[in-house]
């Protein structure tokens, strides 16, 4: 049956966490008879155990349903997923450009919360139907009128336009999807047009390569075809095309309004990136689906394996995770106190740490990260312009002009009792607040500019504290501003330990510097000799402490069984200390290294 | 001249001490204790038939040693028996040294003659301590003039005595340094001075656990041991081990053997024993090490055959804790910052070898971590 523009629907659903996002998905999947209930793997979009274990979606995958209205009419209705974490906010913008509309999930407990209402933005940028969405409803806590009210402020829809559904047990979902059918408009599009298709999601597959997800705008492309990647220029051959239903079903081609894969043979997901277009190589298309971006790595830290004998197996097991993750950089770093290894950027916090347990979980590494950071413009007093992501490579103060680090937009809703502490967290950490409005009688918008670099340290876990898990965060960057930043170095018995350098603001290095020997202190166990831990902003020495020396640490008696007994407790102890680095003769617990994470203000 | 030792544990105890981890019981009677010494020269018999050079003049007995438990529970004739089925068939040195371990409550005069008889030439006596208090906190069934009587005929009788002395809760250092003073003027030579250890599942634990005993603080035990050290130099007794004093030349040779890694011959419950590549450890409970004998079987419950890497740790780490010290080129590369553990006072360096100071002694389970972390 050929595709039919007029009887197609392209959408996705925007939740916060744990609005039910999946679940929806889920029970859509159900109700278009793509899956049947016995069949069905709860939350079967999130595919990665991960992602399963935290109830939030890593990576879009798109499904394709066919549905039969009471009518008797089919459709084909395209869900296409979208990563639910501030740190995918490009990867979000990509897929809401590939739907004509969108369905905007709000908990009926939680209410509206700041992802949502960005997304929403986003949403309303790329002109999509929304569809206002209460979840949760049979809950006994559910606050549907509440919730009601929140939309009605925030898109100014009629409540006769919020379809109220409980995922969990089907109700609503009915009048979901015909809301879904009147209200988002077909796909348009010229199908005998230059081919046309914007890529929203890439995956590696290891007998096929790069498979890019694909939305159709204009044209055809058929298996077998030369295709042109626009911003590289590469050209593969469709090895295969087709769409998605849990797997991928192979077609002939795709066409305009149609959404899902290309098969590219590219050695390298890389090649195929989120938010480029695909063409045909003989009859290209004029011009790119508009909004390309590389998504630029955000947030940065060093990986070291403990056991330097494990190098080689990270170097890779980094190459394998980056097969599939487009965002993922690294490069090669030798650290004096950690020895080799690999600074690597990510989109952002949650990416950093999806990316270490896949490490330790999936590749069985034992890994030592260092306290993330941001990557600092340095203008020279020469005029050039160094980039800078690892703190000890800062250059020497001498030739710094000024410094300057990442600011971002960050959004907080948060109940209106914590508004004092949510703005008083966020002064500390130098944010300037630029914007605060109340979303209903309960709940408060306030936004900050705040530097990365503090909030990629403390501030989310910070600011669920403060507000007992009431606030949601969302952030976005804005630029790169000059502060007056310094570099502050701390020494161990004299020597500097480079994994633990940072950057910190000027005024509040001593404060700093003092905070973290102290923690310091406390992490690292008594040894042979006193410790001298110091923190210096160059020669000058802002704090120190000293971790004493064992008093007395002796086994009294040592004669026959205690010969065995002890030699034993030795090699286990060996053991237990593969999980400690060697600084100079010193020796530092792993959790050591985030010792500046644990710090409080 | 290859040699060998012979350790014999008796663990029988007329009282269990509040601290010990031993193998040990108080509840005994004349028909288990002879069992014990029946199967105490059993054990013998079979571990000389897999190894008929035990005891042969090509390999004569240095040392025995009687430990426990307490030896001075078993009778005279008892004694008597498991010695000459025993130490009396080997072969043995001209200066065979033979120590037995005494509570001072069960050691009289007819034990002594008994023992001396025997062959008994060194008796170690557990005082512990000459402080009521601190006596009653450790679980000792004895009172200071008990313990004062004891080393008394123990110094009339025998040519070379030991008293073990502890520090531990209680213990103060005048108090301490004034028993070892009386002790050294009462004629013993040799002092084994221990740093009170809590093991898990003694009844010390529980009651430091639910805080009726409050131990000392580090620094306050360190400088008792520091003192104790300084005071029995002074006396003539200098340290020749973390936790042992003696005369020059009334070091216990049996000990000894065990810190140059000797070989050895373990008998009896609980005991262990060291011979060619491996380390053998008996049953503790003196019922399945009969069962084992009864069946024919050696009693053991591991045998452990150590690797080069071991063997290695061992040598370093017995070495460490003697005055001889280390030879340098025994220690791994870098494990120790060798010219700031002499400048902090932790040893000294000459000879070729690291000899560690009270100081270093009293920090030795670190010192050990770093040289193991290496080998």
């Amino acid at each position: 049956m050929a595709f039919d523009r007029e009887k197609a629907r392209n959408f996705c659903i925007i939740a916060h966490i744990d609005h039910g996002k999946s679940t929806l998905a889920d029970r859509l999947l159900e109700y278009t008879g793509t899956l049947t209930g016995k069949a069905m793997q709860e939350q079967v979009l999130d595919s990665m155990d991960l992602e399963r274990e935290r109830g939030i979606t890593i990576k879009s995958h798109p499904v394709r349903m066919d549905y039969r209205d009471p009518s008797g009419q089919a459709y084909v209705l395209n869900l296409i997923d979208t990563p639910g974490h501030v740190d995918f906010h490009y990867e979000v913008s990509r897929s809401l450009a590939a739907c004509e509309g969108a369905l905007l999930v709000v908990d009926a407990v939680q209410g509206v919360q700041a992802q949502t209402i960005n997304n929403l933005y986003l949403a309303v940028e790329h002109d999509l139907a929304i569809i206002p969405v209460i979840n949760k409803i049979d809950l006994d806590a559910a606050r549907v009128d509440y919730v009601t009210e929140q939309f009605i402020d925030l898109i100014g829809c009629d409540p006769s336009e919020i379809v109220k559904v409980s995922a969990k047990s089907g109700v609503g979902i009915d009048e979901l999807l015909k809301a879904i059918i009147d209200r988002v408009p077909p796909p348009k599009g010229d199908p005998e047009a230059p081919a046309q298709a914007l890529i929203f999601d890439s995956m590696f597959d290891a007998y096929v390569g790069a498979v890019a997800y694909v939305r159709m705008f204009t044209g055809t492309i058929a298996k077998g075809q030369k295709i042109r990647v626009f911003s590289n220029e590469r050209q593969f051959e469709v090895g295969d095309i087709g769409w998605f239903r849990l797997a991928r079903i192979s077609q002939k081609s795709l066409t305009a309004g149609e959404v899902g894969y290309i098969a590219t043979g590219a050695k390298d997901v890389r090649h195929v990136r989120v938010g480029d277009t695909i063409t045909l190589a003989e009859t290209p298309c004029a011009a790119p689906w508009p909004g390309y971006a590389e998504a630029k790595p955000m947030v940065f830290s060093g990986l070291y394996p403990t056991e330097n004998d494990q190098y080689n197996d990270l170097l890779d097991a980094l190459q394998k995770l980056q097969l599939n993750d487009a965002s993922l950089t690294w490069e090669k770093e030798t650290s004096a106190a950690l020895g080799f290894g690999f600074r690597c950027g990510f989109l952002g916090l949650l990416h950093l740490e999806i990316v270490q347990e896949r490490l330790e979980r999936e590749y069985n590494l034992s890994l030592i990260a260092t306290l993330p950071n941001v990557e600092y413009e340095v203008l020279l007093r020469d005029g050039t312009v160094q980039l800078c992501e690892n703190p000890a490579m800062l250059p020497d103060p001498k030739v710094i002009a000024e410094i300057r680090e990442p600011i971002v937009r960050a959004s907080v809703i948060t109940p209106k009792e914590f508004v004092g502490a949510v703005i008083q967290i966020s002064l500390e950490r130098r944010g300037v607040q630029t914007k605060m409005e109340y979303l209903d009688v309960e709940r408060v918008n306030l936004e900050f500019d705040l530097p990365l670099n503090e909030l990629v340290v403390d501030y989310y876990d910070k600011l669920k504290s403060v507000t007992r898990g009431y606030a949601s965060l969302d952030y976005e960057y804005l630029r790169h501003r000059a502060d007056d930043l310094v570099r502050l170095d701390l020494k161990i018995n004299g020597e500097d330990v480079d994994a633990l350098t940072c950057i910190v603001h000027k005024d509040n290095a001593y404060s700093w510097g003092l905070k973290l020997c102290q923690k310091l202190k406390e992490l690292i166990p008594r040894q042979m000799f006193a410790v001298a831990i110091q923190a210096a902003v160059g020669t000058r020495v802002l704090a120190r402490t000293t971790v004493q020396p064992f008093r007395k640490n002796v086994t009294a008696k040592c004669y026959g069984g205690d010969i065995s007994r002890k030699r034993k407790l030795l090699e286990k102890q060996k053991e237990g200390k593969k999980r400690m680095k060697q600084v100079g003769s010193v020796e530092i617990p792993q959790e050591a290294f985030l010792a500046v994470l644990k710090v409080e203000r | 001249m290859n040699t060998f030792g012979i350790y014999v544990h008796v663990p029988f105890c007329g009282s269990i001490c509040a601290y010990c981890h031993f193998a040990r019981t108080a509840v005994h009677d004349g028909a288990l204790r002879t069992s014990y010494v029946d199967g105490v020269l059993r054990e013998f018999a079979l571990r000389r038939e897999r190894c008929p050079n035990l005891g042969a003049p090509s390999r004569p007995l240095a040392t025995a040693y009687l430990g426990g438990g307490t030896p001075s529970q078993l009778e005279a004739p008892l004694m008597e028996r498991l010695l000459d089925g025993t130490v009396g068939q080997c072969a043995r040195t001209d200066d065979f040294e033979l120590t037995a371990e005494a509570n001072p409550e069960t050691f009289a005069a007819d034990l002594a003659r008994s023992w001396r008889a025997a062959g008994i030439n060194r008796v170690s006596l557990g005082v512990q301590s000459l402080d009521e208090a601190v006596l009653r906190q450790l679980g000792r069934a004895c009172d200071p003039e008990t313990a004062r009587r004891a080393l008394a005929l123990a110094c009339t009788m025998f040519p070379r005595v030991s008293a073990d002395w502890i520090i531990g809760p209680g213990v103060g250092k005048a108090a301490l340094l004034a028993e070892l003073d009386e002790a050294v003027a009462c004629g013993v030579e040799h002092i084994s001075m221990y740093i009170l250890e809590i093991h898990a599942g003694t009844a010390m634990a529980a009651r430091v656990r639910d805080g009726a005993v409050k131990l000392q603080p580090d620094g306050q035990v360190a400088r008792l041991y520091l003192a104790a050290i300084e005071r029995l130099a002074a006396h003539g007794l200098p340290q020749y081990e973390v936790a042992n004093f003696a005369r020059p030349g009334a070091e216990s040779r049996h000990n000894r053997g065990y810190w140059r890694r000797r070989p050895w011959l373990g008998l009896g419950p609980g005991a262990h024993g060291a011979w060619g590549r491996c380390r053998r450890a008996n049953h503790d409970q003196v019922g399945a090490w009969l069962g084992d004998l009864d069946q024919g079987r050696l009693p053991e419950a591991a045998v452990d055959t150590l690797t080069v890497g071991a063997r290695r740790l061992e040598r370093v780490v017995l070495a460490l804790r003697t005055r001889e010290g280390v030879p340098l080129d025994w220690l791994p590369a870098g494990a120790l910052d060798l010219v700031r553990g002499q400048a902090e006072g932790l040893w000294r360096l000459s000879d070729g070898r690291l000899r560690l100071s009270g100081a270093g002694f009293l920090r030795i389970d670190t010192i050990e971590e770093a040289l193991a972390r290496r080998l």
